[in-house]
């Protein structure tokens, strides 16, 4: 990346080039071959640093393609509210890019004058990003900002899920903006940024140690899930999901076929959200790192879903696809902080116990009347405190060692690494827990004070997408219009339209319910 | 001074070199990571594929097994498969691996592209998921969940692993890559129409046979009843899936792409790959339309996969026109397949069986006719003297010594024998035991009703009382085509 010469002087400057003449005493064709070798040395920083463009820009468009979180939503809930949260889903990634541009991005990694511990304070609106470090040691870093926004976008919509299909719009906007601009961000500055006061690679650790959080199950996945939990619990769960003796109403979602599209394209995508957390990729630790982290997480996955559906077939429920997709994401979200530091073995062992862990929040939930439509408290809140907590049990010494650059390396307890990792871990955890249910218990708050938190009464029973979303094709008229061409529309359209037409058949005259298939 | 001068320059030399070789498997890993992620994704568009093919009632079943897959498939693949695929102990054996079980030791050990490359264990288990998920397709509908679990087990950890250690270890009996060649020559096979497409689409097809067909499926004379899929849209975008993935499937199966032969492979493999399927797709619209006087979606679907499949194993090796070719024959030759299966009352609800193992088979043996001598040497550059010394090429140049030929044909033979000879006794225990198929009672019903505690679709167009009731029985008609002809 250094000015080069003209030819002759390959990648030595011409004051370079002289002074090696003279020190070679004069014999200039020496000299050009020796600062032909500094040329091959630049070209290869050149492709160094393209190298690791290439991988954070497409581990980051992997991390973004698990918006299709927005596939699973929509099929975990009733059809009358789906495009309801496909829109909440597609606005976060828009509403947290305007964000993380505007004040998140500093808040996280910015590092001015006087930097400290708690907020970052430069960077805003990517104001003289070419002089100050962003993330990496690389100034003016433009991917890193792509990168880190993709893992605030997931954050701002993993409370979606929990407090789907009676949250009104203006509230969810308002979080949104919040979570993203603000609560994340401040979050990331505590453990991945150089100058905060909570992470393993930070300037001066918290007890030697700090907390270790590879991509995130703390600080993405905590943020996000206790910020939907607290949600949940304050906007009251969903008409009939409780009966008057307090037990659970079934409440499946309409489409398993959608649950499963989404739960693919998670998986697929948090190749790109751990490997991708190792930020380069332009040496053999690093490279090691990144595939460890694929094998991690895939067995993590692969034990949490197996897991799970060994509970549901011991709960008499027989082979629940549900619980199986569940299962795998739990693993996933666990694996996250220390897919780059734990045994292939400790992995299998997160994913199991995050599944057991899962049930039994969910259980816990339902036992507390809170309607977290799809358990994004248990998955994000539960299971990622448990990936942080595992890390301070069963991070093997040498694998730390080559995911961070240090002088000591405090690892895991059950490695005889002490106990200031697993410290800093359970710190880290309630600090995170704290933070969240600092912020966002108010922020709730004030909008239920105002009657703004949830949706009217009728809003609900109709559905969102029909009283929100304009969505008017539900007459008879246009029922029997619609249907013979159901192939070519949008099918999900399609359905709605066919449920309004059996309800109001059965509701209505005796119509009988195959006429709704003309 | 000079000493001075030759230290400065061996000392930069040497940070160079080292730099270099960093970046240089910086670039490796990264390929095989983006490459394992996308096979990974053919799984889920395998699943969207499944689940449209097939009659709404059993789509939240398919659905589970074959997510169900890859979970099982890294789990063996973990505790046995890539040992018995790569592991490479004290004393190897051409027939199956012996080292590296709970990848033990991996750091000492070759693992397939390096020495303890924590991607080679992660990319292979892509392809070992693969190889296991394939023969839902045949056996959907009416397959005891328990048989399925079993064989998914037995697939990934054992019958997959055996056969990648013939083609794919350094160590194995059959691959050209080998350290001891068949007849000096070895079988080609890049990305696995054989290893894997073989594999699995003819246990497939065993259990097909084996399961019997579903209910209704053949009339009382023998004839074919139509069964179409519930969901088209689901059927494309488990093909577009399927494709996309594809390009991480064949051309990051070269496992390097740091020198100019790496990277001209990796480049030929994905144009290769875009025209035969291309030219399956095509060819299997134009036999729909020839037959049926009707332009059939699902038609032309099969014939993309069946292209891609066929050209799996030779697309770093053959001439564009070439994989045009492959893509044709393998499209028309998937239509007959199809129809005599129909002819033997063997029901195939995805055609798995002639997709996987018919044109997998075409495949592996097309290499033998038009891999060009260029371009393997370009690809096994370790091997380019044998090349030119024994003639190892396709028949079809001249001069060829029909090695490779032989090798392709006893390559395949090989795979059938043992998946045959694995895969009948499995799935014949199961069937002595009464647990290889489901009641007709539950047939009816749907699997999902019956045992998987619900439905695909809750609340929408699917009655509960008349089973199969979907959208795409209830409005026949000339453009949407059932998918066995």
């Amino acid at each position: 990346m250094s000015n080069q010469g003209p030819l002759s002087t390959g990648g030595c400057t011409s004051e370079q080039f002289a002074e090696v003449v003279k020190a070679l005493d004069g014999d200039s064709a020496a000299a050009t071959a020796l600062c032909q070798v500094f040329a091959t040395s630049n070209r290869t920083e050149e492709i160094a640093f393209g190298l690791n463009t290439v991988f954070m820009v497409l581990s980051g468009a992997l991390v973004f393609i698990m918006a299709s979180f927005a596939m699973l939503e929509a099929g975990a809930i009733r059809s009358k509210n789906a495009m309801n949260i496909l829109l909440q889903t597609v606005l976060d990634g828009a509403a947290s890019a305007i964000m993380w541009y505007l004040v998140g991005f500093g808040f996280a990694y910015g590092i001015g004058d006087r930097p400290n511990g708690f907020i970052g304070d430069a960077l805003f609106g990517l104001a003289r990003y070419k002089s100050h470090e962003t993330v990496t040691d690389v100034r003016g870093d433009w991917t890193s900002w792509f990168f880190q926004w993709a893992f605030c976008a997931t954050a701002a919509t993993i409370p979606a899920g929990a407090v789907a299909e009676r949250f009104n719009f203006n509230a969810y906007l308002g979080y949104s903006l919040f979570l993203g601009g603000f609560v994340y961000p401040v979050v990331v500055h505590w453990v991945w940024c150089r100058t905060g006061w909570l992470g393993y690679g930070t300037d001066a650790p918290l007890l030697g140690a700090g907390m270790i959080d590879f991509a995130g199950s703390g600080v993405v996945h905590m943020t996000g899930g206790l910020a939907g939990l607290i949600g949940a619990t304050m906007v009251g769960p969903r008409m009939g999901r409780f009966d008057s003796n307090g037990q659970p109403v079934h409440m499946p979602g309409h489409s398993a076929i959608l649950v499963v599209l989404g739960t693919v394209l998670l998986w697929f995508g948090w190749y790109g959200f751990n490997p991708g957390s190792a930020l380069v990729a332009d040496n053999a630790n690093v490279a090691s790192v990144a595939g460890r982290a694929a094998v991690t997480t895939t067995l993590s996955g692969a034990a949490g879903g197996l897991t799970c559906l060994v509970i549901a077939v011991w709960r008499g429920r027989s082979w629940d696809l549900t619980y199986l997709c569940n299962g795998m994401l739990v693993g996933f979200v666990s694996i996250t902080a220390g897919c780059s530091v734990l045994e292939p073995w400790a992995a299998l062992l997160c994913g199991g116990v995050a599944a057991v862990l899962f049930e039994a929040a969910c259980e816990g939930l339902l036992k507390l009347r809170i309607d977290d439509v799809v358990s994004a408290g248990p998955m994000h809140g539960v299971c990622g405190a448990w990936g942080v907590l595992i890390v301070g049990l069963l991070a093997k010494k040498e694998y730390v060692e080559q995911t961070f650059d240090r002088d000591i390396y405090p690892h895991g307890l059950f490695y005889g690494g002490g106990g200031k990792l697993l410290a800093s871990q359970v710190i880290g955890i309630l600090a995170i827990a704290g933070w969240v249910f600092g912020t966002m218990g108010p922020f709730f708050a004030a909008f239920r004070a105002v009657g703004s938190l949830r949706i009217s009464a009728e809003d609900e029973t109709l559905g969102l997408d029909a009283s929100k979303h304009g969505v008017r094709n539900l007459g008879r008229a246009g029922v029997r219009k619609a249907m013979p061409s159901c192939r070519t529309l949008d099918p999900l359209n399609c359905v709605v339209s066919h449920i309004s037409c059996r309800v109001e058949s059965a509701a209505s005259f005796p119509i009988t319910p195959s006429s709704c298939t003309t | 001074m000079a000493s001075a001068i030759a230290t400065a320059i061996c000392d930069e030399l040497s940070t160079s070199a080292s730099s270099v070789a960093d970046v240089s498997l910086g670039v490796n890993t990264f390929l095989l990571l983006f490459g394992g992620a996308l096979v990974f994704l053919m799984h889920g568009g395998f699943a969207m594929l499944e689940a449209g093919a097939i009659r709404s009632k059993n789509a939240m079943n398919i659905l589970l097994q074959t997510i169900l897959d890859a979970a099982a498939a890294a789990i063996m693949w973990y505790c046995v498969g890539f040992g018995f695929a790569y592991g490479i102990g004290d004393k190897p054996n051409k027939f199956i691996g012996n080292a590296m079980f709970g990848l033990a030791r991996y750091k000492s050990h070759y693992t397939g592209s390096g020495m303890g490359m924590w991607t080679d264990f992660f990319f292979q288990w892509a392809f070992c998921a693969t190889a296991a998920t394939i023969p839902a397709g045949s056996v959907a509908e009416r397959f005891n969940f328990n048989a399925y679990m079993g064989y998914s087990i037995f697939i990934a950890g054992f019958v997959y692993p055996v056969v990648a250690h013939w083609a794919w270890c350094v160590e194995g009996w059959l691959g050209f890559g080998v350290n001891t060649p068949l007849f000096k020559a070895g079988y080609i096979d890049f990305a696995g129409s054989g290893v894997i497409h073989m594999t699995g689409g003819l246990a497939g097809l065993i259990g097909a046979t084996m399961v019997g067909p579903r209910l209704g499926r053949f009339d009382a004379d023998g004839n074919p009843v139509e069964m179409p899929g519930h969901s088209a849209i689901l059927v494309v975008l488990g093909t577009v899936l399927l494709w996309f993935g594809w390009y991480g499937f064949n051309p990051t199966s070269m496992l390097m792409i740091t020198s100019t032969p790496a990277a001209t492979v990796v480049g030929r493999a994905a144009v290769t790959t875009t025209l035969s399927g291309a030219a399956g797709g095509i060819a299997c619209l134009l036999n729909g339309f020839r037959r049926h006087r009707g332009w059939d979606l699902v038609g032309l679907c099969n014939g993309i996969l069946c292209g891609f499949v066929a050209i799996t194993a030779c697309c770093h090796v053959v001439e564009p026109w070439a994989a045009i070719l492959c893509g044709l024959v393998a499209g028309l030759w998937f239509d007959f397949l199809c129809w005599v299966l129909l002819k033997l009352k063997i029901d195939d609800p995805l055609s798995a069986g002639p997709m996987h193992f018919g044109t997998g088979m075409w495949g592996v043996f097309f290499t033998g006719l038009l891999a060009k001598q260029e371009y393997i040497k370009e690809a096994y550059t370790f091997r380019s003297d044998d090349v030119d010394a024994y003639h190892l090429y396709g028949a079809f140049y001249p001069h060829s010594s029909g090695k490779l030929l032989a090798s392709q044909v006893i390559g395949l033979l090989a795979i059938i024998g043992w998946v045959c000879g694995t895969m009948i006794p499995f799935f014949f225990i199961f069937k002595l035991a009464g647990a290889l198929r489901i009641p007709p009672e539950m047939e009816e019903m749907g699997l999902d009703r019956s045992k998987h505690g619900g439905s695909a679709y809750n609340g929408t167009g699917v009655s509960p009382s008349a089973p199969g009731n979907d959208v795409m029985r209830n409005q026949p008609s000339a453009k949407v085509l059932p998918l066995n002809g």
